[in-house]
């Protein structure tokens, strides 16, 4: 090989970190991966200003609080996905708020092991906006067995919402707990069964913001968003089964 | 190499041994009554999880033991040191409930009879080999050995005349739904378990509720007792702990109460602020996290409604 050639491939290595972007702050060996997967390889940029809030240990691996706030970024934002880069089933949720509807979400999720939970939001410019959070556990939230199912009558509670608005500001908060096993398929013989469909609507059934969400999430769901002002809403759910659950806040 | 060889063992395993031992002292605390003082720390690797005040009273003929400790090497050393006391045999050993810092020491004592109430044998089946299989992540070598053992003995609340002390045992529920206070009223000496944290934040992983826990405490108050040794944290004559409990619990109760009425999501409740007069106990935002988790859900499913279609 020659000099010119030995010189040019370590210009090469050297260049190839700054053509897959910054370094991962949370130095995670799924970083890569995810920004491929779920991202599209697409521009993204490490920002504080996307805030993902976590308790520093999870307590109850089976329900870790997750906060999403990206309303530093206010009306920029088009659509923000979450997801824990160590779990077997990684992603969170879709997100993408509307007009009416700040971008900011409040759930709470199973982690398999200690993990860094992410929130990427793609602003109008096409650019993905990155934050993230490690959260310590001892593990196994996503294959303990299911609480939901080991109480009597949970069928009959299937779609139960429970629900509350709550004034922020200007701003009124929305919080919402729907009665769903969210079966994630990783506990012996049971298939997945799980609501993968939100969306929040306004009066006229029009939709204010639409949601994806993957078996991640934690049984029982709870959630948080926020409207703009204080404008009536309907949750609309549905589930891999078909099932559809409504509820009026 | 042969010498390189013996430098490494020097190096690896002498200091080794020498950390995993737990320093145990026992204190007199009463006529006849000892006491293991553990920290107020979380557990970790230096503390090797003793962070729990264990106890045993020598009566007039053997040994009664209280609580077995974190781990199997603590339920070993702390034989030994209650052998450097007294040569009496052990009788018995009382379990106050199933926590792992209580009862990982239990292997020790498997030649004697150990009792707990029923409700604590059944949560210690149930939860005991997550609970030491996490306490082996957090504190590591310490725990080497340690398996779950199950009480062979099952308590009833009521008087127990034992190595000449007449003690009463009170069932109470508030700390983990099965929680033993020991009342020697032979010697004054109230062994209220962890339904007592003094300067150590409460835990509350099985607590059915703080309601509970505050009518034990008035439970335990009212006994005619001299000295007051708490699950964790120091010894007290007056009722100091007491006091610090209910103004603790009544604060966590008010603040879960407050947060879900104003729609706080749970993350938001474990940062809230803690009040200066508990800057004295130990681990208050450590167990705020964890009791959030606990409690939290309870309280928010009653500042909800059902808002779903029927």
């Amino acid at each position: 090989m020659s000099m010119r050639a030995l010189l040019l491939m370590v210009l090469a290595l050297g260049a190839a970190p700054l053509q897959a972007g910054e370094p991962d702050p949370l130095q995670s060996v799924m970083w890569e991966h995810h920004h491929r997967n779920l991202l599209g390889g697409q521009a993204y940029v490490f920002d504080p200003q996307v805030r993902v809030e976590l308790p520093p240990f999870a307590e109850d691996a089976r329900q870790v609080p997750v906060l999403v706030d990206a309303r530093a970024l206010g009306d920029e934002v088009v659509r923000i996905e979450a997801w824990a880069d160590l779990n077997p089933i990684p992603r969170i949720f879709t997100f993408v708020p509307g007009d009416e509807v700040l971008p900011l979400v409040a759930i709470r999720i199973r982690v398999e092991q200690a993990t860094p939970v992410r929130a990427a939001v793609l602003t109008r410019d096409g650019v993905w906006h990155v934050g993230g959070a490690k959260v310590d556990a001892a593990g196994g939230g996503c294959t303990a067995p299911s609480v939901v199912r080991a109480q009597p009558g949970w069928e009959d509670r299937l779609g139960q919402v429970l629900g509350g608005r709550f004034p922020r500001g200007e701003a009124s908060r929305l919080r919402m707990q729907v009665a769903h096993p969210m079966d994630n398929g990783l506990v012996g013989g049971i298939p997945e069964f799980f609501l993968n469909q939100a969306e929040l609507r306004d009066a006229d059934g029009q939709p204010l913001a639409t949601m994806e969400l993957y078996p991640a999430v934690a049984e029982n769901p709870t959630l948080s968003l926020e409207l703009k002002h204080d404008q009536p809403a309907q949750l609309w759910l549905r589930d891999n089964n078909g099932n559809e659950f409504e509820a009026a806040f | 190499m042969r010498l390189i060889l013996l430098a490494l063992a020097l190096c690896l395993g002498l200091p080794a041994q020498a950390e995993f031992s737990y320093q145990l002292q026992p204190r007199q605390i009463a006529a006849d009554t000892w006491l293991f003082e553990g920290s107020t720390d979380n557990f970790d690797k230096h503390n090797g999880a003793n962070i729990v005040n264990t106890a045993f009273i020598v009566g007039t003929d053997g040994v009664l033991v209280i609580d077995s400790g974190p781990s199997r090497r603590y339920g070993e050393q702390m034989r030994e040191a209650i052998g450097r006391i007294t040569d009496k045999p052990i009788v018995k050993v009382l379990l106050t409930h199933h926590h792992p810092d209580h009862v990982l020491g239990n292997q020790a004592f498997a030649d004697v009879p150990i009792a707990a109430l029923a409700g604590t044998t059944e949560l210690l089946r149930e939860q005991g080999d997550a609970m030491a299989e996490n306490m082996y992540r957090l504190v590591g070598d310490w725990m080497r050995g340690t398996e779950v053992l199950l009480p062979s003995e099952t308590l009833e609340p009521g008087v127990l005349e034992i190595a000449g002390h007449r003690l009463r045992l009170l069932a109470l529920r508030g700390h983990t739904g099965a929680d033993l206070a020991i009342f020697d009223e032979t010697s004054g000496v109230l062994l209220a378990g962890d339904i007592v944290f003094y300067q150590r934040a409460l835990t509350t992983p099985n607590s059915p509720g703080l309601d509970a826990w505050l009518a034990d405490l008035d439970t335990l108050q009212a006994l005619p007792w001299k000295l007051l040794v708490p699950g964790h944290g120091p010894v007290a004559e007056d009722a100091a702990p007491f006091e610090q409990m209910r103004d603790y619990l009544g604060w966590l109760d008010g603040l879960l109460r407050q947060s879900a009425e104003s729609g706080a999501e749970l993350g938001e409740v474990a940062q809230a602020p803690i009040p200066p007069r508990f800057a004295g106990i130990s681990l208050t935002r450590y167990e705020l996290i964890r009791s959030a988790t606990h409690l939290y859900p309870k309280y928010e499913a009653q500042a909800l409604e059902r808002i779903d279609r029927q």
